[in-house]
């Protein structure tokens, strides 16, 4: 007894408030020092504007949403993030929720093997992997080999045309996100229980039935996890698009962290670059808001 | 329930359909980095005809090829041991401490994950610049560790949860300080949590490609992925032998380590987010 005392007793110092402090105090410093202030530095440059004639930046308040607003290659590139993160994230969803479900299976031979080859995607650094998807896509590559074995006449010119060219990088962005959300999927898949849908199925649930209304919500908060860090991942993705079409043809496949940094660094407009930059972090804290609230509700 | 036998069938031909567009790509790479020129569009799609190691003689040969490599192998070690030291305290007070604004500094580390990445070299052009490191391998260790602390610091606090304190507690009556129970007894069982962020911010920091082209501003100082890139870029022709061959001379060493690190990573990952 007088030894569970003394525990307790001790229990309470060791989680003592102060305490706390020097351990968190490196983490701190690193987040303070490369995180918060440079945010607000960054954030700030929206309000100046680079005068060629003066080689100055200028205080001009607003001036640089103004130009925003009045920009089709800025509504062109937004409304491009759009569709490239809802599109991405809903076929990585969708097609890891049939792979994770599949690999969950007891009766899927070799489980341990297969599982490790889904990661393979993963460990391949981003411009690698455009650059295997940007050969794929030429228009003397594989997938147009493909499709003429199969006897297609004309096979489209993939990274050229304006209507494909944005789907080309998801179809890449897509493969690069699998593993990811396969894997939390799975392990999510893992912990529901045996029972629960032998029970669904008994009383007369269909397959699909079962899914939707046993499996998913059992494992809300993966989906949502999983779903909110790929969106704003893919939202503020640069790689594959950078390196697979530059946002081209003309602005056919332009996305707005693309044409931040072309502001930024390739036309010297920081102030405009910020300004592109402060719209994406509009949406994403938007995202991270309406996540915060799901989770701890 | 059994699965009927064709239905068996059908699910190790679905996975193993699924699993082939997951390798295949990559093997695609493999492929052109063995054949010629000639041969990679006379047959985009196959193995090489004859195989040749031309493509990886000529990355290997070449001098900025080694000073990339050297800058990226720099880079990922220091990130690597940098996210390492600055994370597990931070982990272990998350998970054993209740402090005040112990909730907004987690809605904290989840709101860095949205930062764009254009705000935040462009806010750090004057951190950098002032400690004079644009230009230089430790400004872009310090982003890099910055990127992987908020995942770091989550991982790792799964870890430490799974860690009974009564180990602690027993140390603690055994004579041991704080600091000392700390490095004994917890800092030992947390190595696969260690691990898990080793594989994390590794896979990060030699894949970030962003900053690194942002930030370097020449051959002596580019890493691994502004390498390759350069490599595309330089003349009118893109050579798909030589690329694929220093594309996968890239990928190979994160590759090793990811295989030897990936189940601390996904039992990381997948134990924080169950609970």
């Amino acid at each position: 007894m007088a030894r569970t005392r003394l525990l307790a007793h001790r229990g309470r110092s060791w989680t003592e408030e102060r305490g706390a402090i020097p351990f968190l105090l490196p983490a701190l410093a690193v987040l303070c020092l490369v995180s918060l202030y440079p945010l607000i530095r960054g954030v700030s440059r929206v309000f100046y504007v680079y005068r060629a004639l003066t080689r100055q930046d200028v205080f001009s308040g607003f001036e640089n949403f103004g130009l925003l607003f009045k920009d089709p290659v800025f509504f062109r590139a937004f409304g491009n993030s759009l569709v490239w993160t809802v599109v991405s994230v809903a076929a990585m969803f969708f097609i890891s929720y049939v792979l994770a479900t599949l690999l969950n299976s007891r009766y899927l031979r070799f489980r341990r093997f297969l599982r490790a080859t889904t990661l393979i995607p993963w460990a391949i650094p981003g411009v690698v992997v455009s650059l295997i998807w940007r050969y794929i896509f030429l228009s003397d590559g594989p997938a147009n080999a493909l499709l003429s074995a199969v006897g297609v006449a004309n096979p489209p010119a993939w990274l050229t045309s304006p209507q494909l060219a944005l789907w080309t990088c998801i179809i890449a962005n897509i493969w690069m996100g699998l593993p990811f959300v396969t894997i939390m999927l799975l392990a999510g898949l893992q912990s529901v229980e045996g029972d629960i849908l032998e029970a669904a199925a008994i009383d007369g649930a269909s397959y699909l039935q079962s899914q939707l209304r046993v499996v998913m919500p059992s494992i809300k908060k993966v989906i949502l996890i999983v779903l909110t860090l790929e969106a704003i991942w893919t939202f503020n993705s640069f790689d594959i698009v950078f390196v697979m079409t530059k946002g081209g043809p003309g602005s056919a496949s332009m996305t707005l962290p693309l044409y931040a940094y072309q502001n930024a660094f390739m036309y010297y407009q920081a102030g405009y670059g910020a300004a592109i930059g402060v719209v994406i972090l509009a949406v994403l804290l938007l995202a991270v808001v309406l996540y915060i609230r799901e989770v701890l509700q | 329930m059994r699965m009927s036998v064709a239905k068996q069938v059908l699910l190790h031909v679905v996975v193993l359909a699924m699993i082939v567009g997951l390798v295949f790509p990559v093997l695609i790479l493999v492929f052109n980095s063995l054949k010629t020129e000639t041969d990679i569009f006379a047959s985009p799609v196959g193995p090489p005809h004859a195989v040749t190691w031309d493509n990886f003689r000529r990355v290997l040969t070449d001098p900025r090829f080694a000073t990339n490599l050297r800058n990226s192998a720099v880079v990922a070690t220091a990130t690597v041991l940098l996210s390492v030291i600055v994370t597990a305290p931070a982990g272990y007070a998350l998970s054993r401490f209740k402090f005040r604004g112990r909730t907004v500094f987690s809605m904290w580390l989840l709101a860095t994950q949205a930062f764009p990445g254009i705000i935040m070299v462009l806010g750090l052009f004057f951190v950098l610049k002032r400690y004079d490191l644009i230009n230089r391998l430790p400004g872009l260790i310090i982003m890099h560790t910055s990127f992987s602390m908020p995942f770091s610091i989550w991982l790792l606090k799964g870890y430490f949860d799974k860690i009974s304190v009564e180990i602690e507690e027993a140390a603690r009556i055994d004579g041991c300080s704080r600091l000392q129970s700390l490095v004994k007894v917890v800092f030992p069982l947390a190595v696969p949590g260690f691990l898990a962020v080793a594989t994390f911010s590794l896979l990060l920091s030699w894949n970030e490609f962003f900053f690194a082209l942002v930030l370097m501003r020449d051959n002596a100082h580019y890493t691994l992925p502004v390498y390759l890139v350069r490599f595309l870029g330089s003349g009118g022709v893109v050579q798909w032998g030589p690329l694929s061959a220093a594309a996968l001379l890239i990928t190979i060493p994160v590759f090793v380590l990811f295989l030897l690190g990936q189940r601390y990573l996904v039992s990381g990952l997948t134990g924080g987010a169950i609970k």
